[in-house]
C-alpha cells in the first residue's frame, strides 16, 4: 500500500524528510546524525550506512533502527529494525516481511475491530470514572477545607485548655507544697513514735503499691479512686502527671499491660501450633529462636543434624535452597511473623479491650487515663471508614462519639462547662488554709486530671489530623478517600488487606504478614508503594507495590509475587480516570476510525 | 559452606592412609614380562623378596601378596595406556569395577599391536627395564626393579610422564574379613557397611618438563593447581584436590574441596618440554595431591634426581582398578585430541543453544513465561531459550505438569516456538514415591531403582520428598528412561522442549554428604561407592539418548548436566552449579570454565548474575559482558533472590546487557565454528592463553583473561567500579581491538581504561573472523541473514579464518551437508575456499538443499591502508567500492576502517576479491 518501495518503513512525520531526499538533486546524503554521508541509491539498500539508522528506515541492516507500519484499520507501529523480513509476521498489514519468505496476511480490519470494541469499553468506563473522579476531587476538597478549620478550632482549643490546665497544676503543686510542708511538720512532731513504728509504715507502703499496681490491671476505675483517696501515695500521683504530660507514656503505659498479657493469649497458642507441628522434636525447636540470624540458625540446625530422623535430615538439607519450606522452617516464620507483628497485636488485643471497657463504662470514660491509650493510632487509621470487619465498625461509632464530644458540635457547651468549673474550684481553693482541705484539694485533683486528659485527647487528635493533612493525596486531592480506608481481597488462602497511607498485610487464617508499610506514591500517582514489611526467609524484606488503573469503584483486582516476597496488586479506582487521558483514548479511536481502508472491511 | 558435612581427607581412611606413606614404601617388582597375543605387554606384580631387600619399610603386607596383573597397550597419537587389577585366576572376593560406556568403541580400533619388546637397563639398574614403541618419538618403558611406569623422548631418553618413579605405589587387594575386624566406618549419622573392606589404589604420578599442572575439575580454583603438600601450600590448601560428585551448597570461590563433578585427567605444560596428560579412569572417591618443589627433601628413597621442571602428585581412589592413560602431547591440542579420542569428541550442539538461554527458578506460569518472553521483544534483546526449573511440575514428579500453572504446555512452547525460541525443563533422577505416579510404578514395578545394602529399593530424601533413584548404570534401565521423552510419553512436550538434568551427583538431602551411601548398590551388584562419580554421566547419557530417540535419531539433543565424568562432553553443556552473586565468583568461573574445556567439557558456563544472592547492577552487568563469551551462555537465579531479567535495572543497564548480548549474537558464526573445530579436534572453545602461546611463560599464570578460539581474546573486568584493567596481550603480532579497532603490539602488558561498556577483548592479527551484525529476536532468524567478515592483517599483511555452516540442527553434517570455509589473505587478496572434511563428492549438492543462500554484505580490513579505495570480486569481475566504515553500526563510533561495501559474494561459494 506505500507508494513507494524506497519510502518503506518511514513514518507520516519522516516522509518529507525522505522526500526531500529524494527529489534534491545532491547526489549524497547526510546522515541525519550528520555522522557520515550516503547516496540517494543508498536508501533503503540494505546495507548500513548510518550508525543512527537513518538509511535504513525499511530494512533490517541497522541494527538501532525502527521500521513504521501504517496499519490501516488498526493502530500504526514501530518495529525494531530487526523484525524486517525475519519471517515473522509482526504488523497486521504484513508490511514487515516483503522478501518473499513468508507470505502476511492483512489482519487489520479484524484485529482492529477487536482493539477499537475495547477501546471502546475502555472509553465508556473512563468517562464514568472522569465524573466519579469530579465528584471526589470536590468532595476532597470541601473535606479537607472541613479539616483544616477543625485542626485551626483545636488549636484555639487546645491553647484556651493549656492555659485552664496551667492554672490547675500551678494550685496543684502549691496544694502539694503545702501538704509536703505540713507532713514534715508531722513528721517531726512525731518523730520518736515514727521510729518505733518504721517498720511496720514500711511493709505497708508495699503491700499498698503492690495492691494498686494489681488492681491497676483489673480496673482502672479503681485505680484512680485509689490514688485520689491516697494522697501520700507519691508514686500513682507521679503516673499521673507523666501521663498528662507526655502522652506518648501513656501509650507505653499501654503496650505494658497488653504485654503482659501476651504470653497468656496470643505467644502461648503459636508455641503450641510449633511444638506440635515440630512433631514432639522438643530439644531442636526450644533451640530455634526466631528473629535471630539465618546463619546462626544453619549453624545451629547443622549441630542438631546428628539427632535428626533422616527424614527430618532431608527436608533440613532441602531448607537450605527453598527456604521456608519445611515445617520447621513454617513454624520459625509463624512464630516470627507474629512477633513481628507484635504491635499490630498489641493494636488489635487493645481495640478489643478498650471496647469492652468502653461498653460497660461509658459514663466513666473520660475518668481514665487508659482511656487514650489507642488514640493516636487509630485516629490515623479510622477516623474516616473502615469498610469492613465488626471491630473497626464499633471502632468508628467510638470515634464518632469521641468527635461529638471533643469536636465540633458540642464544642462551646464543653469547654465553657470546663471553663466554668474551673474558676468555681478555683475560687473554692484556699491555699493560705492549714490544714488543707482536704475535699478541695481533691477537687483541685480531679479537675487537673480530668482536664489534662481533654488536653491530651486534644493533642492527640491535633496531631492525628494534621498528620493526615500532610498526607500527599494527588495533584487534586483525588486519593483523599484513600485516607483512612482499606481495600481487600481474597486469593487462594490469602486475605490480601491493603491500607493506602497505612500498611498492606496478606492474612492466612490467624497468622497476619505484614506486607510493608505506606511509603509513597510513585511514578506520577500510577503507583503506591509499601515497603519495609516483614523479612522473608532467606530474602529481602517483603514490599508491595501497587498498580492503580481506571474503574468504577476502588477494588484490588489482583495480586502477585512476580519476585519472592515482592508483591504487585492492581487496584481499579476512578481516581485514575483523568480527563486527559479520555481525551487521548478517544483521540486514538478517531485515529482507528480515520484509518481504515475504504471498502476494505467490505472485501473481508 | 557446611565444610563439616564433608569429610576432609583425614576422616577418610583411604586418603589418610595413603597420604602417610613415604616414597619407596612400595615393594612390588615386575616379573614375567612378555608380550600378549593382544599385542599387549603383559607382567606380573609381586612383592620383592626378603632376601632381595633386607629393609622393608613397611613390612610386607600379608594379605596384598597376590601377584598383580599388569598390562600395557599402545595406540596411535601417542596414547600409552596400563592398566593394573588383580589376577582373576587367582579368585579374588569381588570382581573389581571397571567404567563401562566411557571409552569409545572406535578407540579400540586404534590399537596398535605390540610385536617386540626391548631390554635395557637404565639409571644404573642392577635389573633389565623393558622398552616398547610408542610413536616416531616416544617410548614406553616398564621399569622392573623398582616397578616404574614410564614414557620418554626416544632420542633425548628423558622421561616424559610416569608411574611409581617416587614409589608411593599401593594397591589393596579384597580379602577376607578377618575375626573381629571391623570395616565399618561412620561419618556423622551415617555408617558405611563396607562389606568388602579396604580396597584403595594409590600411586605417584610425575609430569617432566612441567611449569604448572591444570585439570582434574571440578573444583573452584585456578587453572594452575596450587600445590597441596610441600613447601609453598597456602591456606585452605593443605587438603587433597578431591574428586566426589557433591551437591554442595553455597561453594567457595577458593577451595580443593570437590563439587558436582569429576574428571580424573591431569594436564602439564612446561616451557621447554611442551604438554603431556594423565588420564585414570576410575569412578570411585579420588583425592589428588600436587606436591610442591621440594615436598620430598630429606627422603633417602628418592629415586629421581632433583629436577625443578617436575611435578609429582598422589592419585588416590577408594576402589575401582587403575585403568590409566599417558598422553605424550607435545602441544596442548595434541593433549586434549588424544584425551578426547579416548572418551570422545564433543557433541557437535544445535545452534540456539549456543546462543543466550533465560532461566530462573522459576518462571511461575504460563503467564510469568510470556510476560518474560515479550519484554525481551520489546526491549530489543535476543535470547533462543527460555527454562523451567522444578516448580512447574506436578509436585516435582518429573515429565509432568502443575496443572493450574500450565494448563497447556504445548501451545506455550508452540507460541515460543512460532519465535523460533526454544524451552528447557528439568528432570532430575529422584523419584517421587507415589504409587500414582507412572514412572515411580513403572520403576519400582520392574526394579529399577538403586538398592539398598539390604536389597530394598534406596528411599532418600529430595524435592519431592521421599523419592528413589532410576538405576541409570544399567543399559536397559538407561533405554527404559530414554524412553520416558518420547512425545507421547512426555505428556505436554513438543520438538522444541529440551532437557536439563539437575541433581544427578547424585543428591540425596538426608544421605552421606548430601548423596547417596557409599554401600547402595548397582546393577551387577556393584557398590555405589565403586561408581558414584559416573552415576550423573549415565543420567545424563540416559537422557541425551532419549532425545535421540524421541527424534528418530535426526534432532541432536541438548540437555545441561550438573555432575559430569569423562565422556560427558558427548552428552551436552555442564554448568558450573550453585554459584554465588559475588565477584569472586565471577572471577573464578573462567577457571573453572577453561579447566572444563582442557578436559573434554567444551560447552560449559557459570549461571551469569549468580545463582545465589542479589547481584549489584554492576557486577550483573560485567557477569554478562564475561559470560556473553562462555560456551554455555545462561543467566539464572535462585527463586529467593529478586527479579533480574535484563531490562530491570534502569535503562542504561538495560543496554549495557544488550549490548553484551549481542555481542554474542554477532560472534556466533564464529562460535559455531569453534564448536564444529572442538567436535572434530576436542580443542576448546574457551582456550587458557597458552593453549595458544605456548611458549610465553607469561600467559601460564592468566586464568583472568581467555581466547575465544584462536583469534580473540577477552580479558574479564572483576572488580567494583574498576578504573583501570590490566591486559597481557602475547604474542610478537598485534592485537586490534574489538570494538575500536586499535592496535596494540604483542608481548606486552596493558593498562587500559575500563570502559562501562565492555569488557577488553581483542582480535588477534593475521585472523579473519565471521560475524553476523543484525539482531533478531532468536538466532533462528539470523540463518538467512548477511555476513561480516572482520579481517585483521598482520605484520605481513595476511590474515586467515574459517566458517562452518550447517542446518544447526539435524546430523546431516555427518553425511557431508555442511559448508566450512576458509578465508585467507594474501597479496592483497582474500580467498574464500572449501575446507572439507568429508570425502563426499556430493557435498555442494547436498549443501545446497540444506543452506540458504546467505551473502557477505561488509568486510572490513583492519590494518589495510585507507588509501584502497575499492575492489574486484571474482568471479564475474564485479568492482566493489571500499569505503571507510566503523568496526560495529553502534553509536558513538569515531574510528573508521576500509570496509568493503555489499561485495554480495555467497558465503558457500569460491570467490576472491582482490583489492585494488
Amino acid at each position: 500500500s506505500n507508494p513507494n518501495p524506497v519510502l518503506l518503513g518511514v513514518s507520516p512525520q519522516d516522509e518529507s524528510y525522505y522526500k526531500g531526499i529524494l527529489s534534491s538533486s545532491a547526489t549524497f546524503v547526510k546522515c541525519k546524525d550528520g555522522s557520515k554521508k550516503f547516496s540517494k541509491s543508498q536508501l533503503n539498500d540494505d546495507f548500513c550506512d548510518c550508525v543512527d539508522a537513518s538509511d535504513e528506515p525499511g530494512t533490517s541492516a541497522c541494527p538501532n533502527g525502527k521500521f513504521y507500519c501504517r496499519n490501516p484499520g488498526h493502530i500504526p507501529v514501530y518495529l525494531h529494525s530487526s523484525r524486517v523480513n525475519d519471517g515473522i509476521c509482526d504488523c497486521c498489514d504484513g508490511s514487515d516481511e516483503y522478501d518473499g519468505k513468508v507470505n502476511c496476511t492483512n489482519t487489520c480490519w479484524e484485529a482492529g475491530q477487536v482493539a477499537r470494541d475495547k477501546l471502546k469499553k475502555k472509553i465508556a468506563t473512563y468517562k464514568e470514572g472522569v465524573t466519579i473522579r469530579k465528584r471526589e476531587v470536590e468532595q476532597a476538597k470541601v473535606a479537607i477545607a472541613k479539616d483544616e478549620a477543625e485542626l485551626s478550632k483545636l488549636k484555639n482549643e487546645e491553647k484556651i485548655l493549656k492555659g485552664l490546665v496551667e492554672r490547675l497544676q500551678e494550685h496543684k503543686e502549691q496544694i502539694e507544697k503545702a501538704e509536703e510542708k505540713e507532713r514534715l511538720q508531722k513528721e517531726k512532731e512525731e518523730k520518736a513514735k515514727k521510729e518505733a513504728e518504721e517498720a511496720a509504715t514500711v511493709k505497708e507502703k508495699q503491700t499498698g503499691e503492690e495492691e494498686a499496681k494489681s488492681s491497676e490491671e483489673e480496673t482502672v476505675e479503681v485505680d484512680t479512686e485509689d490514688k485520689v483517696g491516697l494522697l501520700e501515695d507519691s508514686t500513682s500521683s507521679q503516673d499521673v502527671v507523666g501521663g498528662h504530660d507526655n502522652p506518648k507514656s501513656e501509650l507505653f503505659g499501654g503496650d505494658h499491660t497488653v504485654e503482659e498479657e501476651l504470653p497468656n493469649a496470643n505467644i502461648e497458642p503459636v508455641e503450641k501450633e510449633y511444638f506440635q507441628a515440630a512433631e514432639g522434636d522438643d530439644e531442636f525447636s526450644v533451640e530455634e529462636k526466631p528473629n535471630v540470624d539465618v546463619g546462626d540458625d544453619l549453624e545451629k540446625k547443622t549441630a542438631d543434624m546428628k539427632s535428626l530422623s533422616k527424614e527430618e535430615l532431608g527436608r533440613l538439607v532441602a531448607s537450605r535452597w527453598t527456604g521456608e519450606k519445611t515445617e520447621q522452617d513454617k513454624n520459625e516464620e509463624v512464630v516470627h511473623n507474629s512477633l513481628g507483628d507484635n504491635h499490630e497485636t498489641q493494636e488489635e488485643n487493645s481495640y478489643v479491650e478498650d471496647n469492652t471497657y468502653d461498653s460497660e463504662e461509658d459514663e466513666h470514660r473520660y475518668d481514665h487515663d487508659d482511656d487514650d491509650n489507642e488514640e493516636p493510632m487509630d485516629d490515623l487509621g479510622d477516623m474516616d471508614h473502615d469498610d469492613g470487619s465488626s471491630s473497626s465498625d464499633k471502632f468508628e461509632s467510638d470515634d464518632d462519639f469521641d468527635l461529638s464530644d471533643v469536636g465540633s458540635t458540642t464544642k462551646s457547651s464543653w469547654l465553657e462547662k470546663i471553663q466554668k468549673t474551673v474558676r468555681q474550684v478555683l475560687r473554692a481553693v484556699n491555699l493560705f488554709q492549714t490544714p488543707i482541705d482536704k475535699s478541695e484539694a481533691a477537687r483541685v485533683r480531679k479537675e487537673y486530671d480530668e482536664s489534662s486528659a481533654k488536653l491530651s485527647k486534644l493533642q492527640s487528635k491535633i496531631s492525628s489530623l494534621s498528620q493526615k493533612l500532610k498526607q500527599d493525596f494527588g495533584p487534586e486531592k483525588e486519593f483523599y478517600s484513600f485516607y483512612g480506608q482499606c481495600f481487600e481481597t481474597q486469593q487462594n488462602k490469602y486475605t490480601y488487606k491493603l491500607c493506602p497511607y497505612k500498611q498492606a498485610s496478606q492474612v492466612e487464617g490467624h497468622s497476619t504478614t505484614r506486607l510493608g508499610t505506606w511509603e509513597k506514591f510513585e511514578d506520577s500517582f500510577r503507583f503506591m508503594l509499601f515497603t519495609n514489611g516483614d523479612k522473608c526467609w532467606n530474602g529481602p524484606d517483603r514490599s508491595l507495590k501497587v498498580k492503580l488503573r481506571c474503574g468504577l469503584k476502588n477494588e484490588i483486582t489482583d495480586v502477585d509475587e512476580p519476585s519472592r516476597c515482592e508483591y504487585l496488586a492492581l487496584l481499579s479506582t476512578p481516581a485514575l480516570c483523568q480527563e486527559e487521558k479520555l481525551k487521548e483514548l478517544e483521540d486514538k479511536l478517531d485515529m482507528m476510525n480515520k484509518e481504515q481502508p475504504t471498502g476494505q472491511h467490505d472485501e473481508l | 559452606w557446611k565444610k563439616d558435612e564433608f569429610r576432609n581427607c583425614d576422616q577418610t581412611p583411604f586418603c589418610k592412609r595413603a597420604r602417610s606413606r613415604k616414597p619407596g614404601a612400595c615393594n612390588l617388582i615386575a616379573t614375567g614380562v612378555a608380550i600378549s597375543d593382544d599385542g599387549d605387554l603383559t607382567a606380573k606384580l609381586i612383592p620383592r623378596t626378603l632376601e632381595n631387600n633386607e629393609a622393608q619399610d613397611p613390612p610386607i603386607e600379608k594379605d596384598n601378596s597376590k601377584p598383580l596383573l599388569l598390562t600395557i597397550s599402545v595406540y596411535q597419537d601417542g596414547i600409552f595406556r596400563f592398566k593394573i587389577d588383580e589376577d582373576p585366576s587367582l579368585n579374588p572376593p569381588k570382581k573389581r569395577f571397571e567404567v563401562p560406556d566411557v571409552i569409545i568403541d572406535e578407540f579400540s580400533s586404534k590399537k596398535l599391536y605390540l610385536q617386540r619388546l626391548s631390554e635395557e637397563k637404565i639409571d644404573n639398574d642392577s635389573e633389565y627395564s623393558s622398552v616398547v614403541y610408542l610413536d616416531d618419538d616416544y617410548e614406553g618403558v616398564l621399569r622392573h626393579d623398582p616397578f616404574e611406569v614410564f614414557v620418554r623422548d626416544r632420542v633425548s631418553k628423558k622421561r616424559v610422564l610416569s608411574v611409581n618413579s617416587n614409589g608411593l605405589f599401593d594397591f589393596e587387594q579384597l580379602r577376607e574379613k578377618t575375626e573381629g575386624e571391623d570395616w565399618q566406618e561412620r561419618f556423622r549419622s551415617h555408617t558405611d557397611s563396607r562389606p568388602y573392606g579396604p580396597q584403595s589404589i594409590s600411586f605417584d604420578v610425575s609430569f617432566f618438563g612441567a611449569d604448572f599442572v591444570s585439570g582434574i575439575p571440578e573444583h573452584a580454583t585456578s587453572l594452575a593447581l596450587k600445590p597441596t603438600r610441600g613447601p609453598g601450600v597456602e591456606d585452605g590448601f593443605s587438603e587433597p584436590y578431591r574428586l566426589f560428585n557433591l551437591d554442595v551448597f553455597e561453594y567457595l570461590h577458593e577451595s580443593p574441596f570437590g563439587l558436582y563433578g569429576s574428571i580424573p585427567f591431569m594436564i602439564s605444560h612446561g616451557k621447554s618440554r611442551g604438554t603431556s596428560g594423565f588420564f585414570w579412569l576410575n569412578a570411585a572417591e579420588m583425592q589428588i595431591d600436587v606436591f610442591g618443589s621440594g615436598w620430598n627433601a630429606g627422603e633417602d628413597k628418592i629415586m629421581l634426581p632433583v629436577d625443578e621442571h617436575r611435578i609429582d602428585t598422589l592419585w588416590m581412589s577408594e576402589a575401582g582398578v587403575v585403568d590409566a592413560f599417558f598422553f605424550v602431547g607435545p602441544g596442548p591440542k595434541d593433549v586434549v585430541k588424544q584425551y578426547t579420542s579416548v572418551t570422545g569428541r564433543p557433541a557437535m550442539p544445535q545452534l540456539f543453544a549456543t546462543a543466550y538461554h533465560q532461566c530462573r527458578w522459576n518462571y511461575r506460569d504460563e503467564e510469568d513465561v510470556f510476560g518474560v518472553d515479550s519484554k525481551f521483544d520489546e526491549h530489543d534483546i535476543p535470547y533462543d531459550v527460555l527454562w523451567l526449573d522444578i516448580e512447574h511440575t506436578d509436585g516435582k514428579r518429573y515429565f509432568t505438569w502443575d496443572k493450574i500453572l500450565f494448563p497447556n504446555p504445548a501451545e506455550m512452547q508452540n507460541k515460543l516456538a512460532a519465535k523460533g525460541r526454544h524451552m528447557v525443563t528439568i528432570v532430575d533422577p529422584h523419584i517421587k514415591r507415589d504409587d500414582a505416579y507412572h514412572i515411580h510404578k513403572e520403576a519400582s514395578d520392574n526394579g529399577y531403582y538403586v538398592k539398598e545394602a539390604n536389597g530394598k529399593d534406596f528411599d532418600g530424601w529430595c524435592w519431592p520428598g521421599s523419592s528413589s533413584y532410576v538405576d541409570v548404570v544399567n543399559p536397559e534401565i538407561r533405554s527404559w528412561w530414554a524412553d520416558k521423552f518420547s512425545y507421547d510419553q512426555y505428556v505436554g512436550s513438543t520438538p522444541s522442549l529440551y532437557i536439563w538434568n539437575d541433581m544427578n551427583e547424585p543428591s540425596v538431602f538426608n544421605g552421606p554428604e548430601v548423596s547417596m551411601p557409599r554401600d547402595a548398590l548397582h546393577y551387577g551388584n556393584v557398590e555405589h561407592r565403586e561408581l558414584h562419580n559416573a552415576y550423573g554421566y549415565y543420567f545424563h547419557m540416559a537422557s541425551s539418548n532419549g532425545l535421540l530417540k524421541r527424534g528418530n535419531g535426526n534432532d541432536r539433543p541438548f540437555v545441561l548436566s550438573r555432575a559430569f565424568f569423562p565422556g560427558s562432553q558427548r552428552y551436552g553443556a555442564i554448568w558450573t552449579g550453585d554459584n554465588t552473586a559475588d565477584w569472586d565468583h565471577l572471577r573464578v568461573s573462567i577457571p573453572m570454565v577453561l579447566t572444563l574445556g582442557l578436559t573434554g567439557i567444551i560447552f560449559s558456563g557459570a549461571d551469569v548474575g549468580g545463582f545465589f544472592g542479589n547481584p549489584e547492577p554492576e557486577l550483573l552487568v560485567r557477569w554478562y559482558q564475561v559470560g556473553a563469551y562462555y560456551p554455555f551462555f545462561r543467566a539464572h537465579a535462585h527463586q529467593d533472590t529478586k527479579r533480574r531479567e535484563p531490562w530491570l535495572f534502569g535503562d542504561r543497564n538495560t543496554e549495557l546487557i544488550r549490548e553484551a548480548i549481542h555481542t554474542r549474537y554477532m560472534y556466533l558464526p564464529y562460535y559455531y565454528t569453534l564448536f564444529r573445530e572442538a567436535n572434530l579436534t576436542g580443542t576448546p572453545v574457551l582456550r587458557p592463553l597458552w593453549m595458544e602461546f605456548p611458549s610465553d611463560e607469561e600467559t601460564f599464570s592468566n586464568d583472568e583473561a581467555f581466547m575465544v578460539g584462536n583469534s580473540l581474546l577477552v580479558q574479564g573486568i572483576y572488580t567494583e567500579r574498576a578504573k583501570k584493567v590490566s591486559v597481557y596481550l602475547p604474542g610478537e603480532e598485534s592485537w586490534y581491538d574489538a570494538r575500536t579497532g586499535t592496535t596494540y603490539k604483542g608481548g606486552k602488558r596493558y593498562k587500559l581504561d575500563a570502559t562501562e561498556e565492555s569488557i577488553p577483548a581483542f582480535q588477534r592479527a593475521g585472523t579473519i573472523i565471521p560475524r553476523k551484525d543484525r539482531f533478531r529476536r532468536s538466532s533462528t532468524q539470523m540463518e538467512n541473514d548477511p555476513y561480516t567478515l572482520v579481517i585483521t592483517l598482520n605484520s605481513s599483511k595476511e590474515a586467515e579464518g574459517e566458517l562452518y555452516i550447517d542446518d544447526g540442527k539435524s546430523f546431516e553434517f555427518q553425511q557431508g551437508a555442511y559448508v566450512h570455509r576458509r578465508f585467507t589473505f594474501s597479496s592483497g587478496k582474500l580467498t574464500s575456499s572449501s575446507l572439507s572434511h568429508s570425502a563426499a563428492t556430493n557435498t555442494a549438492v547436498k549443501s545446497s538443499t540444506v543452506l540458504p543462500g546467505s551473502t557477505v554484505e561488509r568486510i572490513i580490513l583492519l590494518g589495510l591502508p585507507s588509501s584502497a579505495k575499492s575492489a574486484v570480486v571474482e568471479p564475474g569481475k564485479q568492482k566493489v567500492e571500499i569505503e571507510l566504515g566503523p568496526l560495529t553500526m553502534r553509536r558513538g563510533q569515531t574510528h573508521m576502517y576500509p570496509t568493503i561495501r555489499k561485495p554480495n559474494v555467497r558465503i558457500t561459494d569460491d570467490w576472491t576479491i582482490q583489492i585494488l
